[in-house]
């Protein structure tokens, strides 16, 4: 068990290396640089000389592989380098930014998992079959519907319109409340169309029938029998899309004006700020690499069957 | 008992009635009139939430010329000078006098004394020295750039604790008015030891204007309060005293249409950058459009006459002929956005009214271009020996709706068989092309400053160099100069007789006019929209708000 941990570990650590690596190459491919961009701004009125000397300051003539082993090396350390647009270090920006997006993802995933379970009951236990297709039509209209649209019409109608929700400068929770609707929405398309897959699937296997055979109700059938099952492959789901949220929802935190990964990211793109968007390219990937080892470790504890396999192979 | 009334005489009846009518309209006319009154006096209290659509970038004084750091500058720190946007006069603020030698190499300044910044130190000669010494010469071991709009300076020198006098070089006329502008807003001694980059956190930012940063959350929120002892205010102001508000709070919703939303829903107090569209909104709905001119060049598009494609003057006059900009500004803008009749703002300093040399006539242009050898191709592209007339420029972000009115450029070439791409681009793309003059032989052009100043900022190629001229920023230039035009432009920046600076502003206009250099569009303001209760909403000289005036009356 231990030897399999650590080679999930060890896969792991490879990946994100990986992600590194081929971000600070493509970065470097790309033309101009943060530097060029932020001071050959007419604004600011440089000259070429000024410029080139500030360049020298920063370190951006160097050769690729001394670039790339500093920056390794810094990462490894914890050192992100330093954002030239903002013009303050990375990690401080990186970890400020962080709260905003793990409650957004949270949440946003939790409102997302209770949407699809809903609709995965509702068209599992629906009496009419015409209902049960217009449930089963809902995920596709729901990953359809553009989420800068949702954002900004829940905004007209929640916030301008009815006036519930305060837009600007809302307390903590009531600024939480659109903006995870407006995730919400498309990300519980794909959980319920996996789940309601799963669902059918399972009410296909034999120990069904047995249940149903003993006497137990539809709802019963779903709740004590067939959940448990489906539920795996859409944990898998859940854990690859929470590592997407956690990379930041760019549209909904620019929509909503909250500052999370997502717009940190979309402002580094923008200036082509190549450390923060490593920086940000790095911890997405660390995010995803750990999301999925711990759904895989957790699969053994959802399934039993799996533990003795486990408990046979050691 | 009711039968055992009193008789009474029908006078006596009416006098009683009319009396208590009396009294009665006496007492509401004195209710009525009291708000009324209360309306016209300024009110004291209150926090104003601001929306802007970006977050401050650094808040080093020079930097100012960005519109979101304009905006808390111009509330943190005071000038020198204050410049009328009305008159555009220069008008005494921190320094109550001064004196300007006549070849305008020396200037004194005797300042006002009792100033302070908000951490206590003193607003005297040694700290104006100090800041000006470094807006005019930069401080590269700290990363400080040269201030755009001060011209050959030399050196300072403290006369007395409220005497400073600043030497220059050569004369420099456009300087009493750099003393006015956003970019010279005065910050303390500590402020100014710091990095340039530590400067992008307000916090750090100490002025002595009327209001203070509170706090900051980077990127998202700006709180300001208001300075309880300030006691400075612009020399001709009645107001002097404290701020009338007590704090306001900059607020930063990426989307427009949640900016406009806000406000019209009462969540938000003042927004800028509320676009020609979005204006029949916000009259509709009573509440307050402001759009101040800023008073400089003109939004337009510039030529990169080393392109072989533009050299030619004819190919550019077809160009500026075949542009219908009353088209645009009909279709895009609104009445806030008047079409343009020379290089500058008809509201600046030195503006000749060229509206005859600006014309559109699409005949002419085709004559013009069939003249200089274009024929038409076999997709209605024009061509001469082998090569396309086929033109890129870059979307400038910043301008408003620039991506609609260069597409609307774009058609309207067309017509004549001239193909411009309009192309959005990255920033690092954009950056590098603009400096390439075969890349991009059309560029946008558009800067505002209330100065005669201004157009060299725009054309001379030490500065902005829009046209791109050997010996600017571009090292990609072969070998397009005008040596005539940079005369011009070196003299309006040294002619100490204001009069004669105007003069040379009009000849520079003719000259980039006559060679069509710049086709410029319209005179581009700030728009801001505010609610009925937001009284006292002022503007500086080139459109930044002003909010030390500011009070509500709700």
């Amino acid at each position: 068990m231990t030897r399999y941990v650590i080679g999930r570990i060890a896969q792991a650590a490879l990946v994100v290396w990986a992600a590194f690596t081929v971000s600070f190459l493509l970065l470097q491919a790309l033309p101009g640089d943060a530097i060029m961009i932020k001071f050959l701004n007419p604004e600011l009125g440089l000259g070429p000389d000024e410029v080139q000397a500030l360049r020298e300051a920063y370190g951006v003539d160097q050769p690729l592989l001394v670039q790339y082993l500093q920056a390794l090396g810094n990462f490894l350390t914890g050192d992100f380098g330093y954002s030239v647009q903002a013009g303050v270090p990375v990690s401080p920006r990186l970890w400020v930014n962080l709260p905003a997006t793990l409650r957004l993802a949270t949440l946003g995933l939790a409102f997302a998992a209770v949407l699809a379970v809903a609709l995965a009951f509702l068209s599992t236990l629906s009496p009419f079959v015409w209902l049960r297709a217009v449930i089963q039509a809902a995920p596709g209209l729901f990953v359809s519907i553009p989420v800068f649209w949702l954002g900004i019409m829940l905004i007209q109608i929640f916030s301008f319109r009815l006036k519930w929700i305060s837009v600007i400068n809302p307390g903590e929770f009531e600024g939480l409340i659109l903006p995870v609707l407006t995730l919400a929405v498309p990300i519980s398309a794909p959980l319920a169309q996996i789940l309601m897959r799963n669902i059918d699937e399972v009410l296909t296997q034999p120990f069904v029938a047995v249940a149903r055979a003993k006497g137990a109700s539809p709802a019963g059938v779903l709740w004590r029998h067939v959940a448990k099952n489906a539920l795996l492959p859409t944990m898998t789901m859940a854990g690859v899309l929470f590592g997407e949220l956690l990379a930041g929802a760019v549209i909904t935190e620019t929509v909503f004006g909250l500052s999370g990964i997502g717009s940190l990211t979309e402002q580094s793109v923008r200036f082509q700020d190549s450390s923060v968007i490593q920086a940000v390219v790095v911890f997405s990937a660390v995010c995803f690499v750990g999301v999925n080892l711990i759904v895989d470790l957790l699969y053994p504890v959802f399934d039993p069957r799996l533990r003795k396999q486990k408990v046979a192979a050691a | 008992m009711a039968k055992e009334r009193l008789p009474v005489s029908l006078k006596q009846f009416f006098r009683k009635r009319v009396r208590t009518a009396a009294a009665l309209a006496a007492v509401l006319a004195l209710s009525v009139s009291v708000p009324v009154l209360a309306q016209d006096a300024p009110v004291q209290g209150g926090t104003l939430i601001y929306l802007e659509q970006q977050a401050h970038t650094n808040l080093y004084p020079p930097s100012g010329g960005f519109y979101p750091n304009g905006g808390v500058l111009n509330q943190i720190t005071d000038k020198l000078t204050y410049q009328n946007p009305e008159t555009l006069e220069i008008e005494p603020w921190i320094a109550e006098s001064w004196e300007v030698n006549a070849d305008a190499t020396e200037y004194t300044f005797k300042l006002r004394s009792g100033v302070t910044f908000s951490d206590g130190t003193p607003v005297d000669a040694a700290t104006v020295a100090l800041n000006y010494d470094i807006f005019g010469l930069g401080k590269p071991n700290l990363k400080y750039p040269v201030s755009e709009v001060i011209n050959n300076y030399d050196h300072s020198e403290v006369i007395d604790e409220h005497t400073v006098k600043f030497v220059f070089k050569r004369p420099s006329p456009g300087f009493l008015q750099g003393t006015a502008v956003i970019g010279s807003g005065l910050v303390s001694t500590a402020t100014l030891a710091l990095p340039f980059d530590e400067l992008g956190d307000a916090t750090k930012i100490i002025g002595s204007g009327p209001f203070v940063v509170a706090s900051e959350t980077l990127g998202k929120e700006l709180k300001l309060t208001a300075r309880e002892d300030y006691n400075w205010g612009p020399a001709k102001f009645e107001h002097q005293g404290r701020a009338y508000l007590d704090g306001i709070t900059y607020i930063i919703p990426p989307e427009a249409s949640v900016r406009i939303g806000a406000l019209l829903a009462g969540q938000a107090d003042v927004i800028r950058q509320i676009q020609a569209y979005d204006e029949p909104q916000v009259t509709a709905a009573a509440f307050t459009l402001l759009a101040p001119n800023t008073r400089g060049v003109n939004n337009s598009i510039a030529f990169r006459p080393d392109n072989p494609l533009v050299a030619d003057i004819k190919v550019r006059q077809a160009l500026s002929l075949a542009t219908n900009t009353q088209e645009i500004v009909d279709t895009l803008f609104s009445e806030n956005y008047p079409r343009a009749t020379s290089v500058i703002s008809s509201k600046a300093a030195g503006y000749v009214d060229y509206s005859d040399k600006l014309v559109f006539d699409q005949e002419k242009a085709k004559a013009l271009l069939a003249e200089a050898g274009w024929t038409p191709g076999p997709d209605g592209i024009l061509a001469k020996d082998g090569q396309k007339l086929d033109l890129t420029v870059y979307v400038s972000l910043p301008q408003p709706q620039n991506e609609g009115v260069l597409q609307l450029i774009a058609q309207q070439w067309a017509q004549v068989g001239v193909k411009l791409n309009v192309l959005p681009g990255d920033a690092g793309t954009r950056t590098l092309d603009q400096l390439d003059p075969l890349k991009t032989p059309v560029t946008v052009a558009m800067v505002g400053r209330a100065d005669p100043d201004v157009i060299k900022s725009g054309f001379h190629p030490k500065n902005r160099d829009w046209l791109l001229q050997k010996g600017g920023s571009s090292q990609n230039v072969q070998s397009f100069v005008d040596d005539d035009l940079n005369t011009l432009l070196e003299a309006i920046a040294s002619e100490p007789d204001h009069d004669k600076r105007l003069a040379i502003s009009g000849e520079i206009q003719a000259r980039v006019l006559d060679q069509y250099y710049q086709i410029p569009i319209f005179e581009e303001p700030q728009a801001f929209a505010a609610a009925p209760y937001v009284h006292g909403l002022e503007f500086e000289a080139v459109g930044r708000p002003s909010f030390y005036n500011v009070w509500l009356s709700r």
